[in-house]
């Protein structure tokens, strides 16, 4: 079963980098929460080698120049404890620790949950609705894709060959916001509808709005027709404008059928849940 | 098939610094078994559901079913269930298991007193809320989990009243007689 060959341990980014770059059969790991079942179950034929990148210094949350910087390496369950975080992202912190269970938020790092580049990574509509940003590195250097950009398809993102995620860029600034998801069950399920809301004071009475929803595109999806009319309303919303944003929420939605929902059941569900998350974040 | 190269690694398991040299794609869970023949930590699913592979890696419960074992380091601290047997914590939990008649088949008790220990470990005085929580990557297809609760919450009641020690790190475990 096992095509792996090697397992590489490179210091530095760029010994990373090129190594991905000159190998094709080869595929980052750090937490292994996903890739290992994937390879154990020979479903990745045609990967070769592992390169291990738990040791290139990606697990650091630092602030700096306006941003709070978050290692791709932190696994779920240092993002979802950091202070910096805690204070400012209460998205994040929800989408982190609804990532599978603790045996798997303890290995399981952002870095690997945005670059699988599923639809129902529980950590992408939370980074999404916070603007973050994807710092990538790779053979020719640094650049920074905003991570509503970075998807282009299930499992399917604009990393170049040799390119890896090296950190999370958000603003910094205090957000209300929620998480919610439904899945199977309550706890360590995959995601059958997923929606982020955060929100930040713009003005006086005003506050911007980011809604993000998952599982129900090929891509974590902003829903930007009900941002915009939410950011330029007063704050908290009236009742009326709710429901005209909650109806923008249900037709940004483009579900489909498939073994774990219906396209029906997600559609009307991201209405229930955008209503929800509102609520919390009012109360 | 590729030539497979073999990795040497060394860690602490179970108090004791090991070394062994090991497969690309060998997990955790195989080395402990094969490696080191302790065996209390299973197979359950081999896809990080079940917990019943479950570990402390640096004091936190990981599945070492997915845990590469290539990339264990030096510095890495690797507790099974073997290197809690004499653990007061973990003998109070197992008693408790026991009294509240929590084992079934027992296939997955490995595992589930592995979250149990770090759930009282983190939180002596746990609610029946966070018990369930700590045990949400811990599957059991027998009893359905109102006997493992109330066996947790009898331990951590039963742990109180001895003064054990809770909270801050885990202890040195026993060291590997192998």
């Amino acid at each position: 079963m096992d095509s792996l060959a090697r397992v590489h341990f490179p210091a530095t980014l760029s010994e990373a980098a090129a190594i991905l770059r000159a190998r094709p059969g080869a595929r980052l790991i750090a937490g292994g929460t996903d890739l290992l079942v994937k390879h154990r179950n020979g479903l990745l034929p045609e990967v070769t080698d592992f390169i291990d990148v738990t040791g290139l210094g990606l697990h650091e949350i630092v602030l700096a120049d306006g941003q709070v910087r978050i290692g791709s390496g932190c696994t779920m369950t240092a993002v979802a404890g950091h202070p910096l975080v805690r204070e400012r992202f209460p998205a994040l912190v929800q989408g982190a620790m609804q990532v599978g269970a603790f045996q798997i938020r303890n290995a399981a790092t952002l870095g690997g949950n945005v670059g699988n580049a599923s639809p129902a990574g529980d950590s992408i509509p939370p980074l999404v609705s916070l603007d973050a940003v994807a710092l990538l590195f790779g053979p020719d250097g640094r650049r920074t894709v905003p991570l509503a950009e970075f998807f282009t398809g299930p499992g399917k993102t604009v990393l170049q060959p040799g390119e890896l995620i090296e950190a999370f860029l958000l603003p910094d600034r205090r957000t209300a916001g929620a998480f919610l998801k439904l899945g199977e069950r309550r706890a360590h399920a995959i995601s059958k509808v997923s929606l982020a809301f955060s929100c930040w004071e713009s003005a006086p009475g005003r506050r911007e709005v980011r809604i993000a929803l998952g599982a129900v595109a090929p891509t974590v999806i902003r829903c930007r027709k009900a941002e915009e009319l939410l950011s330029a309303a007063p704050w908290p919303p009236p009742a009326e404008l709710v429901d005209k944003a909650r109806a923008l929420v249900v037709e940004a939605a483009r579900p489909i059928d498939d073994l774990r929902s219906q396209k029906e059941y997600r559609r009307r569900m991201t209405g229930v849940l955008f209503q929800r998350a509102l609520e919390q974040v009012r109360a | 098939m590729p030539t497979q190269e073999l990795i040497p690694i060394r860690f602490a398991l179970n108090g004791r610094t090991v070394e062994a040299r090991v497969p690309p794609g060998m997990t955790l869970l195989e080395l402990v078994r094969r490696e080191f023949r302790l065996t209390a930590a299973k197979e359950g699913c081999g896809k990080g559901e079940c917990g019943a592979c479950t570990v402390l890696l640096n004091d936190q419960p990981i599945n070492s079913c997915l845990k590469l074992a290539a990339s264990l380091r030096p510095t890495d601290r690797v507790v099974t269930l073997e290197g809690l047997a004499d653990d007061p914590l973990m003998v109070t939990i197992q008693k408790a298991y026991v009294a509240e008649g929590a084992v079934q088949c027992g296939f997955c008790i490995p595992g589930m007193v592995m979250s149990s220990y770090h759930l009282l470990r983190t939180h002596p005085q746990p609610s029946a809320a966070q018990i369930k929580e700590f045990h949400s990557g811990n599957l059991c297809r027998c009893t359905g989990y109102a006997k493992i609760e109330k066996a947790v919450a009898k331990a951590a009641a039963a742990a109180a009243t001895s003064g054990q020690p809770a909270g801050g790190p885990a202890p040195e475990p026993r060291k590997e007689t192998r």
